[in-house]
């Protein structure tokens, strides 16, 4: 654990997902700390737990059990200390309907599960590696869905 | 209402009535006093008659006693002396007769008088002639004086009895010239209002003809109208009613005791009996209706459900409207129509709608399984085949480096499947909105999305302007998209591929067979190829939901795009064809509605 290193949360249900996500952190070599929890319900604890360290960037699955991701990002922007965190959903679904949602409701990026690993790394990357305070200022929902080049 | 004939000539007949009768009061009033006055006539004519014979009576009395007397004094023979001795008699009865006839009249009155004096003086000089020719007083002076004097008062009575004659003419001959002047003008008259009265009332008769004709083409219409209105009630299902309100009457059509189940008239309909019927779980909103329809002066709609004697529910659907006549009094009119038939089939259709309603969630859920549930797998799979690194693979032996590659071949294959699918069912229920953009652009963007092949295969695409649409832009662009796409892909072996496109405004009335005729205009956007076409044949089924031509092997797809196409021109109420020859190019052909 380093001091400087960039605290990562993932929440998923996906024990497959969260180990790729796991190998593609590790494969990156960015110093970062990174923790999971299995559902909704988890993640609200551990963000409201002051035992905890605030994560920099939570990248949030939408389709949870206990509680889904949506009810999460609505609860985490109400509160006030954990409002600020960069939010990043990472969902299988790229339905129009879960993209438009999830921008209104404050996420500041929207990551498809891409199904292939050098891809995921790429994207971690990206994430990681992005100016957010420039990022967020522009922006809009062209740029909400993440493409890679 | 419009068609109760106006029948003012009721008025002017009652004018015209007035009239003549005024003129048939006056003329007999007329008549009668013209008889009158002939009465009045005839009676002074009997009068002057009278008075002439009772003088002419007095007269030859006085002569009979001259003459008798005259006898007497030549013969001596007292016989002679009869006539004279009843004369005075008779001289006395024409005198009273004389006097009571002309009570009315002084100066006949004043010469009776003198008459009298005159016969009076007569009578002495008879008696004075027999005193002188009586041998015993014989004394022939004073016998021819008396003679003599007698012969002069016999000339002055008649010179009296003359003038009171002429008198009596002549009073005669006043009056009836008075009678005369006072009605001299009325035949004349009097036939000319006779005929101005006539005139008058054949007038009227052929006021009243004419009127009467009117009825009769009147009736004949009522009667035809009457005839439809039971026909098409019958027909139509429905049924009318009028309340008279003044005399609560109430009317009902045959067709209403029908609708009732019940012959026409098998019963007189009263206030009660507009509930009788009714269902019980209707009959307060019913009576709140009838109530309310008396101070609206109109009734909404009611529906409600009636109870036949035979038990039968028919459900009902009442309006009504109340309408003042001229002379004030309130009539409401009423329509049922029994509804039964459409309501059922409502009923059915409602049904009908929950489960599509329902196949629709199921859709939308399958939906949902698809690209949640159905990719999780695949994309782990996709990914844990990425995860076999070189490294991993150069230990593999032969076989299982190539069953690595089929999966990885299949996996794509269901991934390109599943995201078709997705695409394709998103068509329909993603959200529609539509914008005005003009079609140059979208297909600008399809170009630069279909950028990598169209540069592959030197493709060219000749555009000339397309219309400014209200269109779904995403759909547009993916049909743009998908079109060109399709020709890319079947383009000939060693044949740089041309497409063309273009577009024109046409009328739907000379696509009667295809097009929506509520629209009038549509634009017509024609994409032609000169790929290697397809048999015309196939010309429909190219457009069917995972319809394929070829082998996958040859030309790997899904068989979704041109269905996704079709869909597309669906939701914009528009239509699409293709047609094709083989070797030489295909041709699709999209309507957008103006």
């Amino acid at each position: 654990m380093q001091k400087n290193a960039l605290h990562i949360l993932l929440a998923d249900d996906d024990e497959d997902d969260r180990l790729f996500f796991k190998d593609a952190f590790e494969e990156i070599k960015i110093q970062t700390n990174v923790n999971f929890v299995h559902d909704g319900m988890q993640l609200m604890e551990h963000l409201l737990n002051p035992d905890n360290k605030l994560p920099d960037i939570l990248f949030l699955d939408l389709n949870m059990p206990k509680k889904t991701g949506k009810e999460c990002l609505i609860e985490i922007k109400k509160t006030d200390h954990l409002k600020d965190i960069i939010i990043a959903i990472y969902s299988t679904s790229s339905s129009e309907e879960d993209i438009e949602d999830t921008f209104i409701q404050g996420a500041n990026i929207y990551i498809k599960k891409p199904s292939d690993f050098n891809t995921l790394k790429k994207i971690i990357n990206e994430v990681v590696t992005v100016n957010w305070h420039y990022h967020t200022s522009g922006l809009n929902r062209d740029n909400f869905l993440l493409r890679l080049k | 209402m419009k068609w109760i004939p106006n029948f003012n000539s009721s008025n002017s007949l009652r004018v015209i009535f007035v009239i003549a009768v005024f003129i048939l009061l006056f003329l007999s009033s007329i008549a009668y006093k013209h008889n009158q006055d002939l009465n009045e006539s005839s009676k002074v004519v009997m009068h002057t008659y009278e008075i002439n014979i009772q003088l002419e009576r007095l007269m030859s009395a006085i002569k009979d006693a001259e003459t008798g007397q005259r006898g007497y004094i030549i013969t001596r023979n007292a016989r002679f002396l009869t006539p004279y001795i009843y004369s005075r008699d008779k001289v006395n009865t024409s005198f009273i007769t004389l006097k009571k006839l002309t009570a009315d009249n002084p100066e006949q009155q004043e010469n009776l008088q003198k008459l009298f004096k005159l016969i009076t003086q007569r009578f002495v000089s008879f008696e004075n002639c027999l005193k002188y020719s009586d041998p015993k007083t014989y004394d022939k002076r004073k016998l021819d004086n008396h003679m003599f004097g007698g012969r002069i008062l016999m000339e002055n009575i008649r010179f009296k009895v003359d003038e009171m004659n002429d008198i009596e003419k002549a009073y005669l001959k006043k009056r009836l010239k008075i009678y005369d002047a006072e009605i001299s003008l009325s035949p004349l008259f009097s036939i000319s209002l006779f005929l101005v009265a006539l005139c008058f009332i054949l007038l009227a008769y052929r006021q009243i003809s004419r009127d009467f004709e009117r009825l009769k083409v009147y009736n004949k219409k009522l009667l035809i109208s009457g005839g439809l209105m039971s026909e098409s009630e019958n027909i139509g299902k429905f049924s009318t009613w009028q309340w008279d309100l003044d005399s609560d009457k109430i009317d009902y059509s045959d067709n209403q005791f029908r609708l009732l189940g019940l012959e026409p008239n098998s019963f007189t309909p009263n206030k009660a009996t507009l509930l009788k019927y009714v269902h019980p779980d209707d009959k307060e909103s019913v009576a709140q209706a009838i109530d309310g329809i008396v101070e609206k002066k109109q009734l909404p709609f009611v529906y409600y459900k009636i109870i036949r004697p035979d038990f039968e529910i028919r459900y009902f659907k009442t309006t009504g409207k109340l309408l003042t006549d001229q002379q004030g009094s309130k009539i409401l009119l009423g329509i049922n129509f029994d509804i039964t038939d459409e309501h059922l089939l409502n009923i059915e259709l409602q049904e009908r709608n929950k489960e599509l309603e329902k196949s629709n969630k199921e859709l939308a859920s399958f939906n949902h399984v698809a690209s949640h549930d159905l990719q999780e797998p695949l994309r782990k799979i996709q990914t844990f085949i990425s995860r076999v690194s070189e490294a991993d693979k150069s230990v593999m032996s032969e076989s299982a480096k190539n069953y690595i590659g089929k999966i990885e071949t299949s996996a794509k294959r269901m991934r390109v499947l599943i995201d078709d699918l997705l695409l394709f069912s998103r068509t329909n229920t993603t959200k529609k909105e539509f914008i005005k953009v003009n079609l140059n652009e979208l297909l600008d963007n399809a170009e630069s999305e279909l950028a990598e092949i169209i540069e592959e295969k030197k493709a060219v695409i000749k555009t000339n302007r397309l219309p400014k649409l209200s269109v779904i832009p995403y759909q547009i662009e993916q049909l743009f998209i998908n079109l060109i796409g399709n020709s890319l892909k079947y383009s000939q072996p060693d044949v740089e591929p041309e497409i063309t496109i273009t577009s024109e405004k046409v009328l739907a009335s000379d696509y009667s067979g295809i097009l929506d005729q509520s629209v009038k205009k549509y634009h017509k956007i024609i994409f032609t190829d000169n790929g290697m076409g397809f048999d015309p044949q196939f010309k429909e089924t190219i457009f069917v939901l995972f319809q394929r031509l070829h082998s996958k092997t040859d030309y790997p797809g899904t068989g979704i795009g041109l269905a996704i196409c079709k869909k597309i021109v669906e939701n914009h109420k528009g239509h699409i064809t293709a047609d094709s020859i083989v070797s030489k190019g295909s041709v699709f052909t999209v309507f957008l509605p103006d």
